[in-house]
């Protein structure tokens, strides 16, 4: 899960706990509030009684009955006074059921013992607890309501904050890790943000970047400077040769020798060219705005290889579908590509093999080829390394081929984004399947 | 023929040299482009083969110079750089032929060749071997006005072969003119001794071809006086 969406659940969900945790315990804290507030309110008038009491003498209010009794019109609240033995001491605050005039009503009742004139007097001043109790609902709906209203504004300006914080994490993920292809040769501007952490992130990714780029250019630079100061040296040797084999006296055995050196040499630069081929593809120096069908591309093939499927007999079936045309390629590294495959495929083929090239258009747009030979196959633990540079088949009966073939299929087909699996059965043979990007794929 | 080589690299200079006197051509050497644009000033020639890695002077430079100095010559570029730009540039800007390095002496001999007959209209006349005529012009090889057809690969090999006559090509040396890049180590050879036969095959039904001739272990050449 993104972090964005990691901080957005929290912050809702959090929130959420929050109102649920007040929503349980508002009632409480309302009954509490009022109850407190009524104690104190009962605590005033017991006060008011007393100072009356201590002013007037408690004669003023029973007027020469024994006990006093007064309530408001609702029975809302009441007073009461009546003498009590002597040592009886009373002074608490608590809620219980009184009978007034034949209403029995719940009461919060303040009791209190105190000595005037005589004797003792206990006094009760009691409020009917519907009374305290009548605010707590719509005080509640309103704290809930305010809260609510509060709890929304601040996830709603958590959220936006979170994500204009993030933004730039999403920027680096954006433009330094995903959608970046190997060797990173694209510059790419540091990203805008006063977050020290992002900073240092996005710095290192491109101090790093940088790092591998260079590290990579400087290969590839040797590589291709390397084959060309070697091609020069090679060119001389060649014509040297070549001006010997031409001299009227040269013996039969020296020309056998410098036949033999001329072969030598020509491997020199087979590899030295495709060394220097794979090093061109990594540097990008093919253009790709060709567009070629797969009929072109393999009857031109077939030009080329079918003297070599003559001699061995092997018979190659193409069947591909003839409305295929490949856009944003390069023809000539396609060519290469395809030629390498199915000269391979000849190469470790037994005699009398079959070759078999067929094609499928997936619902997605991709676009399927599939090259399949009845050859030696490759032994499973080999597979994964056939593209590797110079890595050669360990049972390739003739020695020929110097596992370049295969690298500069793998560099074109990188090149284009094009995917290649592998299934091979020892002695059975191999399948190359290449797997096409839509984009490659023209619409007909 | 008067050729001028414009090369940096001594040694190979002198191996072109030699073999270009051998085929009798004329052929003057410069190391540097200041020397090379100097003689081109000076001298005409039909051929000039440069060197693209100049030290002094990039390569498509000298081409646009040399160009103004002696536009009828026959330009070909000679290049270790390589690049698929660098031929486009160059062949844009006016030169006749690109040949990468390393290159056969035998491939340069064959592309000048090509250059002469459709730049000068040199040896447009159709050339005898043995009882049939080569028109190389045309491509066609005929035996007393009836045509004989050849595969496209067995008639490069022919006439290669009959471009260097009375020289050994060994099978490597024809396989690398006919297949290019795409010849295999040793692997293409074989082909060449089964395209040969053919070619012997095709022609003797009309007259003997004792002048294509086998050269046990090196290869094959074209005896002609």
């Amino acid at each position: 899960m993104k972090l964005n969406s990691k901080l957005t659940l929290f912050i809702t969900l959090s929130k959420l706990a929050i109102v649920l945790l007040f929503v349980l315990t508002l009632p409480y804290l309302t009954g509490r509030i009022a109850r407190t507030y009524t104690d104190y309110y009962l605590q005033q008038q017991k006060e008011k009684v007393l100072e009356v009491v201590a002013r007037n003498g408690v004669e003023s209010y029973l007027q020469g009955e024994a006990s006093y009794g007064s309530y408001t019109m609702l029975k809302e609240e009441y007073i009461s006074l009546e003498p009590v033995e002597e040592g009886f001491t009373l002074d608490t605050i608590y809620t219980d059921e009184r009978i007034i005039e034949q209403d029995t009503l719940n009461y919060r009742v303040l009791t209190h013992v105190f000595p005037a004139g005589k004797g003792s007097y206990l006094m009760e001043v009691g409020k009917t607890v519907e009374t305290i109790e009548q605010y707590n609902r719509p005080l509640q709906r309103i704290a809930t309501y305010v809260l609510l209203g509060l709890i929304l504004i601040t996830l709603v300006v958590d959220l936006f904050y979170t994500r204009f914080l993030l933004k730039p994490l999403g920027e680096i993920i954006r433009t330094k890790i995903s959608n970046r292809k190997f060797p990173f040769n694209e510059n790419s501007d540091p990203v805008h943000t006063s977050t020290s952490d992002f900073r240092f992130l996005d710095q290192s990714l491109i101090s790093l970047m940088n790092q591998i780029h260079e590290a990579f250019e400087k290969e590839r630079e040797f590589t291709a400077n390397a084959s060309h100061e070697l091609m020069t040296p090679i060119g001389i040797l060649q014509n040297k040769i070549e001006n010997l084999m031409a001299e009227p006296e040269v013996s039969e055995f020296v020309q056998d020798r410098l036949i033999g050196m001329q072969r030598t040499l020509n491997r020199l630069k087979r590899i030295v060219h495709s060394l220097l081929l794979i090093s061109r593809i990594d540097n990008d120096q093919f253009s790709k705005k060709d567009t070629v069908s797969t009929t072109e591309l393999f009857g031109d093939i077939l030009d080329e290889i079918s003297h070599r499927l003559s001699e061995k007999e092997i018979g190659l079936r193409i069947n591909l579908s003839e409305q295929i045309v490949f856009q944003n390629v390069n023809r000539d590294l396609l060519f290469q590509m395809f030629y390498n495959l199915l000269n391979n495929a000849i190469r470790y083929n037994k005699n009398e093999g079959k070759i078999t090239a067929s094609d499928r258009k997936n619902d997605d747009g991709t676009y399927l080829i599939t090259i399949s030979d009845t050859g030696i196959g490759i032994p499973e633990d080999e597979i994964s390394s056939i593209f590797n540079r110079f890595k050669k088949a360990n049972n390739s009966e003739d020695g020929a081929g110097y596992g370049l073939g295969l690298s500069i299929v793998k560099s074109i087909s990188d090149y284009h984004r094009i995917t290649i699996n592998i299934e091979s059965k020892l002695s059975v043979g191999t399948t190359f399947t290449l797997v096409f990007p839509s984009g490659l794929i023209k619409d007909i | 023929m008067k050729v001028l080589l414009i090369e940096d690299e001594k040694t190979l200079a002198y191996e072109v040299e030699a073999f270009l006197k051998k085929a009798f051509y004329i052929c003057d050497l410069a190391h540097t482009a200041a020397r090379g644009l100097e003689m081109l000033g000076v001298n005409p020639y039909d051929f000039v083969l440069l060197d693209l890695g100049l030290p002094d002077l990039d390569g498509l430079k000298v081409l646009k110079e040399a160009k103004k100095l002696n536009p009828d010559a026959a330009y070909i570029i000679l290049t270790a750089r390589g690049n698929i730009e660098d031929r486009i540039i160059g062949l844009d800007l006016g030169a006749d032929d690109y040949l990468p390095k390393p290159f056969s002496l035998l491939e340069l001999q064959s592309r000048m060749q090509a250059i002469s007959r459709r730049k000068f209209k040199v040896s447009t006349q159709e050339i005898p071997l043995g009882e049939f005529m080569i028109d190389l012009q045309k491509r066609i090889i005929s035996h007393q006005g009836t045509e004989i057809e050849l595969t496209r690969k067995e008639y490069d090999l022919l006439s290669y072969l009959l471009l260097h006559k009375n020289r050994v090509l060994t099978r490597m040396q024809l396989s690398e003119h006919i297949w290019g890049t795409f010849a295999d180590d040793d692997y293409d050879s074989n082909y060449i001794d089964v395209h040969i036969k053919n070619i012997r095959k095709k022609l003797s039904v009309f007259a003997p071809v004792e002048w294509l001739e086998t050269v046990r272990g090196v290869g094959y050449k074209i005896r002609k006086q």
